[in-house]
C-alpha cells in the first residue's frame, strides 16, 4: 500500500466543514423539536382519542416508520414539484426529517403515556388534585423521566443518520460539505476520515449534554463514561 | 351523632354489584376494621368513600354533613375530610419524601409554607423517618415507603383516615414498623377505617369489626364478639380459618 495521506487540504477547508457540522446540529435540533411536538400530539391522540383519530395517526406512523427517510425526502423534493409544490432543498429536508421524527417519537411518547400508573393518579385524586394538576404534577414528570433515555438515543439517530440524507438533495450539512469538497480535490479518504471523527465528536458532546440534562432534570441514572 | 356514618352504600362494576348496601358508623376517635375474604368488597368501601369508585346508591355522613357523591363538588368535599393510604403506597416516584408530603398542602390547599414544612417534619418524626426527608421513594424499603404514605395522608389534616391493607405488601419484618405508626395515631385519637388481614392488630386497636362477604355486611360488633363468639356460620368459618395460625 503506497497511498500517501494528505490531510493538508482538509485542514485548509476545515472552516467549511465546521459550517457543515453547525448546520447538521441545527437541522437535528429543528427536526427533533418539531418531531417532538408532532409526536406529543399524536401520542396523546393515539392513547386517548376516538377510533377514527387513532386510525389516522396509525396510518401516518405505519407509513413513515416503514419507508426509508431517503424516499420520503425524495418524495418531497423531486415528487411534489410535479404537482406544483416546490420547496427549497433545506425546507424539504427539515419537513421530511420532522415528519419522520414525529412518527418515531409518537411511538416513544406513547410508551410514556402507557407507563403512567393509574395508582399514582388515584393517589393524586384522593389528595384533591384537579385533572390539570394531575397532568402537571404526576403525568408529565412521569412520562419525561420514563422515556428520557429513549428520547436521548433518538435525538442522536436524527442528528447523525437523519440529517446526512440531506447531502443527496444538495444540502450542505456535514456530509454534503464533505462530498462537495472532496469531489474538488479527490481526497475522499482524508475527508471522510475527518468527517467521521467530527460526527463522533458531535454525538459525543450531544450525549454528554443529554446525560447531564437527564440527571439534573429527571434523575435519570445514565452512565456518562 | 356518629363521626362517620356509611348509609346503605351501593356500587357496581359494570353489571356486577360489588357493594350491596353497606351501613356502619363510628364515633369520633374510634377505629372500625373491615375484614373478610378477598373480593368481599372491603377495599371498594374505602374507594367509594374517597370517590374513586362511583357509588350507585346510599350516602355518607361525616360529622353530620351528608354527602352522596353526586357531583365533582361533593366528591371534593369528601376528599377534603378523608385521606387514604393504599396497599401499594402509591408515592409520587419523581418527588422526594418531603415533596410527597408537602405537594398537596402547598399547591392544592395553598396553605402557609412554613407551617406546612414544620407540620411535615413533625409527621416524619411521628412515623420515624426524620432522616429521610430528601430521599426518593426508590431509595426506601417498603415499610418506609408505607410510612411516608401515612405521613402524606396526614399532612392534609384529614378528619378520618382510611387504611387499605397497608401491611399486605410488606415483608413480615417490616409490618411492625407500620403498625407501630398506626398505633400512635390511634392513641392520638384519629378516627380510622382500616381494611386489614392482621387480626391480632385488629383485635388490639379496633373498636368495631365489620365482617364482609360478597359485597354485604354479614356481621358487625366488637372484636371480642366477632372473633370469640361469632353469630353467623360464615363468620365462624372465616375466623376459625384465619385465627388458627
Amino acid at each position: 500500500m503506497d497511498y500517501k495521506f494528505q490531510f493538508g487540504v482538509v485542514w485548509d477547508n476545515f472552516p467549511e466543514l465546521l459550517e457543515g457540522a453547525w448546520l447538521t446540529f441545527q437541522l437535528g435540533c429543528f427536526a427533533f423539536a418539531g418531531g417532538a411536538i408532532i409526536g406529543l400530539i399524536c401520542a396523546a391522540l393515539k392513547t386517548y382519542g376516538p377510533w377514527p383519530v387513532r386510525f389516522v395517526v396509525n396510518v401516518y406512523v405505519v407509513f413513515i416508520t416503514n419507508t426509508p427517510a431517503l424516499i420520503q425526502i425524495y418524495f418531497l423534493y423531486f415528487g411534489l414539484p410535479e404537482v406544483g409544490l416546490r420547496w427549497s432543498n433545506e425546507a424539504c429536508l427539515i419537513i421530511g426529517l420532522t415528519l419522520n421524527a414525529g412518527a418515531y417519537l409518537t411511538l416513544i411518547l406513547r410508551a410514556g403515556f402507557l407507563s403512567v400508573r393509574i395508582t399514582e393518579i388515584e393517589a393524586g385524586q384522593t389528595l384533591g388534585m384537579s385533572l390539570l394538576q394531575q397532568v402537571r404534577y404526576i403525568i408529565v414528570p412521569h412520562i419525561a423521566k420514563s422515556i428520557y433515555p429513549a428520547l436521548a438515543n433518538f435525538f442522536i439517530v436524527v442528528l447523525v443518520m437523519g440529517t446526512s440524507v440531506g447531502a443527496l438533495i444538495g444540502v450542505d450539512e456535514l456530509t454534503g460539505q464533505a462530498i462537495n469538497l472532496s469531489s474538488v480535490n479527490y481526497r475522499w479518504l482524508e475527508y471522510f476520515t475527518v468527517v467521521a471523527g467530527m460526527y463522533v465528536v458531535l454525538t459525543f458532546v450531544a450525549s454528554i449534554g443529554l446525560a447531564l440534562l437527564g440527571r439534573w432534570a429527571f434523575r435519570v441514572k445514565a452512565r456518562i463514561f | 351523632m356518629p363521626h362517620l356514618a356509611v348509609k346503605d352504600v351501593r356500587a357496581k362494576y359494570g353489571s356486577l354489584e360489588v357493594l350491596k348496601g353497606i351501613s356502619f358508623s363510628i364515633e369520633k376517635g374510634e377505629i372500625a376494621a373491615l375484614v373478610g375474604p378477598s373480593g368481599s368488597g372491603k377495599s371498594t368501601v374505602l374507594r367509594a368513600l374517597m370517590g374513586l369508585t362511583p357509588i350507585t346508591g346510599g350516602a355518607v355522613d361525616i360529622a353530620g354533613e351528608t354527602m352522596n357523591y353526586s357531583s365533582a363538588k361533593e366528591v371534593r368535599a369528601a376528599r377534603d375530610r378523608m385521606a387514604v393510604v393504599f396497599q401499594q403506597y402509591n408515592l409520587f416516584q419523581n418527588m422526594t419524601v418531603m415533596q410527597n408530603l408537602t405537594l398537596a398542602p402547598l399547591k392544592i390547599k395553598k396553605w402557609n409554607k412554613s407551617e406546612v414544612m414544620s407540620e411535615a417534619r413533625r409527621l416524619l418524626g411521628l412515623v420515624g423517618l426524620s432522616d429521610k426527608a430528601d430521599a426518593f421513594s426508590d431509595q426506601l424499603s417498603g415499610g418506609q415507603q408505607q410510612r411516608v404514605a401515612l405521613a402524606r395522608a396526614l399532612a392534609l389534616k384529614p378528619q378520618i383516615l382510611l387504611l387499605d391493607e397497608v401491611t399486605s405488601a410488606l415483608d413480615p419484618e417490616l409490618v411492625n414498623e407500620v403498625l407501630d405508626a398506626i398505633r400512635k395515631l390511634a392513641n392520638e385519637g384519629m378516627t380510622m377505617v382500616i381494611v386489614s388481614h392482621e387480626m391480632a392488630f385488629v383485635r388490639e386497636v379496633a373498636d368495631k369489626v365489620v365482617f364482609m362477604d360478597a359485597g354485604q355486611i354479614i356481621e358487625a360488633g366488637t372484636p371480642t364478639e366477632l372473633f370469640d363468639t361469632p353469630r353467623t356460620d360464615r363468620a365462624r368459618d372465616f375466623f376459625s380459618k384465619i385465627l388458627r395460625h
